[in-house]
Order: structure tokens, then sequence, then C-alpha cells
């Protein structure tokens, strides 16, 4: 302030906006009692027109006047065109029984605004509760592959090879057979117990493809094991392989499918 | 050119109050490229620039008693107006004043190209001779929409230096038109 009045900078000043905000009021403030203070900001805002006048003309870009043109065409004529922060008119004077209505206007406006932005802010919070447990879970998630990463790169781990129990040991035989001298020996482990109406029957397949011949019955202990030694065969008959069945309790002339152990011979004879 | 291009000012914003589509036509030839110029010096945007020169020359079309007699040049008022406009979309906010607000004592004539181009030239002419520190103020103040407190931030200056500065470059450039 100088002699009660605005100074000439700070009245340029708030002509282009240029002061804070609490200055700018206090200037705006004075102007509106001081008729002297808004003759000088009229000057200064004179001086601005001419510092505006120092851009550089530049051509409108093509169609500029077709599209403003085109805009005030379709304007209607008794448009009141009031834009955003321009000042609106005040009526000093009004007619109660026209404008009676707005107020009420305002009002379902206020609450159609009031609704909208609650189901704004429904949505937003819906959102932001998916956001946070998709957080939560990249959290967790993350967490969790860091411990096992750290167990595993852990240098004072122990680590122990685990591996499946022993599964009970499968049947097996093992045969000795003298074919010029019609002698067989049959050893056998781990047999299934059988009922007291069955019994295991060795047979020898012979090589000229003959029928198996009957080469003796068994029954295993009660640890599985049994034997069939020099069972009455006869002399040179040679065999391509050997198999045990499941048979009734007096035995079969023929073999009973399934053939439960098998061994072929081998060419070297084994 | 219609005969609405000799018309006065005045005479065309009478015309506009009417709806007169061809007297908005020749406001529009005559002031369009100036305030389109103003505001793309500030906003250096073509697109951003066109939508405040349409902005405010709808205005004019659709408000034209807000360019009431005895607010000075109608030239002038667009080109402040313009400049005030294009400072409020590079500064992101709604306007921050009216162009109710906005009354300037200029009796500079803009009405034709030719007195355009000739106060153009002579306008540059004066902030040229200006000393640089002048010149940097007022051009940073007024086309970048700094704020006192910002220009002295940047230039290192003390405020009270950069509002004496202004205040000068002003002056001297009234002083060297009326010349």
């Amino acid at each position: 302030m100088t002699n009660g009045h605005i100074s000439q900078e700070d009245l340029t000043l708030h002509a282009m906006q240029a002061l804070s905000q609490k200055e700018d009021a206090a200037v705006r403030s004075h102007l509106d009692q001081c008729a002297t203070c808004r003759a000088d900001l009229a000057f200064v805002v004179g001086d601005l027109a001419l510092v505006a006048l120092s851009a550089e003309r530049t051509p409108l870009p093509a169609g500029a006047r077709a599209r403003f043109l085109e805009i005030i065409s379709s304007t209607p004529a008794n448009a009141s065109g009031r834009a955003l922060g321009a000042a609106i008119p005040i009526d000093r004077n009004p007619v109660r029984s026209r404008a009676i209505w707005i107020p009420w206007v305002a009002v379902a406006a206020l609450f159609v605004i009031a609704i909208l932005l609650d189901v704004q802010v429904q949505r937003l919070d819906a959102r932001l509760k998916i956001e946070t447990e998709r957080t939560a879970q990249l959290t967790a998630t993350t967490a969790h592959a860091q411990e096992v990463l750290d167990v595993l790169t852990a240098p004072t781990a122990q680590r122990v090879l685990l591996t499946a129990p022993k599964t009970p040991p499968a049947p097996s035989a093992r045969a000795v057979y003298l074919a010029a001298r019609g002698a067989l020996i049959l050893e056998a482990n781990n047999l299934a117990q059988v009922a007291q109406d069955k019994t295991y029957q060795l047979w020898v397949i012979p090589a000229d493809g003959s029928a198996p011949i009957p080469a003796g019955l068994f029954r295993p202990d009660a640890a599985g094991n049994a034997s069939v030694v020099l069972p009455p065969l006869p002399v040179g008959v040679a065999a391509k392989a050997f198999g045990v069945t499941m048979e009734k309790a007096s035995g079969a002339a023929t073999p009973t499918a399934p053939i439960l152990l098998a061994g072929a011979v081998s060419a070297s004879g084994e | 050119m219609t005969g609405a291009a000799a018309a006065s000012d005045e005479a065309l914003i009478d015309r506009v109050q009417s709806k007169d589509e061809n007297a908005m036509g020749a406001i529009f030839d005559r002031y369009a490229t100036m305030v389109y110029s103003v505001a793309l010096r500030v906003l250096k945007e073509p697109a951003q620039a066109e939508d405040v020169m349409q902005e405010i020359l709808l205005q004019v079309w659709n408000r034209p008693d807000r360019f009431a007699r005895g607010r000075g040049s109608l030239g002038a008022w667009l080109a402040v107006v313009a400049r005030n406009r294009a400072i409020d979309v590079l500064r992101q906010r709604r306007p921050t004043e009216s162009c109710d607000e906005v009354v300037l004592a200029s009796a500079t004539n803009l009405a034709s190209e030719v007195e355009q181009r000739a106060m153009m030239e002579k306008v540059r002419g004066v902030m040229n001779e200006l000393p640089e520190e002048q010149q940097r103020s007022v051009e940073l103040a007024f086309f970048e929409g700094l704020s006192h407190s910002e220009i002295a931030a940047r230039t290192g200056d003390p405020l009270g230096t950069v509002k004496t500065r202004i205040r000068a470059a002003l002056t001297s450039l009234r002083r060297g038109i009326e010349a």
C-alpha cells in the first residue's frame, strides 16, 4: 500500500495473477472500494495488452473458422453462454412467483448428486477391498516363497533322502534240471500260502513243443519257502522252460492258467 | 469481405447481440489469429490454444454485453482475456476471474491486420530495448504465469526487485509505444 492505495507494482502483479492468494485477496478487497485503484488497474491492464501483442502471430489451424462458425450456428439464440468461472449475474429483485421452484430444483439436483456420489463411493470402496485382498494374497505368496527359499539355501539344514518302505518280496523259484538224467531240483521262496484244497504244481515245458510234463506238487512252509527234489521225470527230455501253476490239491494233468511263476531256459542252459 | 469488415468493433458487438452470425464472423476474422497467437505463446500446444480461442470468442458470441463500451479496445481486451485464460489452462485450474473483471484503459486500435502487425512490431521493438532482466521477468510472469515469488526463486533475485523490474518494464513499454 502507498498512501492508502495499492502500489503500481502490486496492481501489475494482481493483473497478471502473480500474487499469492492472500495478497490477491487483499488487493481485490481494496479494489472493491477504491475507484482510484480500479482506474489505475485499467491502465496496468492496458499495458499488459501491449505485452500480449508481442506474441508472434501464428496462423490459425486449418478449419478453425469453420469449426467456430459451426459452434455458433448450433448455439441457441437465447443461450446464456455462461462459461466456467464466469460471473453469475444476481437478480437483485427476484420475482418470487417465477423463481420459487429454483430452490426445489437445486435440492433435487443435490439429492441426485448425493446418490451418484454415494454409488461412486461404494464402487470405489468395493474396488479398494478387492485390491486390498489381492495385495494381501500377493504379500502372503511372496512371504511363503521367501521362506521356502530360506529353508532350501540354509547351510545348517539337514538333508535326508527318503524312499518308500520295502515292499513284500516277490515270489521266485530257481530250477536246476539235468535232462540226461531226468533230474530236477526246484527251490522256491516267498510263495503265498494256498488254501487246503489247492496246491502248487511244477511243470517242465519240453523244447520239442510237446505237452507240459507234470513235475511235482508242493506247498510252502510258513515262511513261504518250498522245494521239489528229483520228481519222477522221463529221461532225455530237453526243456524249453519251467512253470508253476495253482492246481487242485490232487494235482492236474495239464496246467491251469494263470502261470504263477515261469522261467525260460537260456541259450547257455542256465 | 462483407460490409461488416469495415464496421467498428462497437457496431459489430451490437449486431452480435442480435445474434448476427456475419458480425461474429467479422470479429473472428479480425481477432481470432491474435487471440490464438497469445494463447499459443503461453500454452505452446496448438490444440489447447485453439480451444482457448474458441472459448473466448464463444463468450463474445454468447455474452456480447460483457464487453461493454468503456472497457477499452476490444482487441486489447481479448488479448488480455486470452492470456489469462491460457494461464488458467496451463495451471490446469478453473478460470480464476470472470471476463467481466477485465477492464482496461487502452486506445490501441487493432481492428485491422495491418494495425495489429504494426503494433506487434512496435511492441517487440520496445521489448527488445528493455534491460534483459526486465524483459525476462515480464515474460516469466506474463507468458509462463509464474508468481513473483516463483520468479524470485528462479532468478535468485529479491521479491522487491522482481516487482520493481516488472513494473518498470511495463512503464517503459507504455512510454515507448506512446513516443
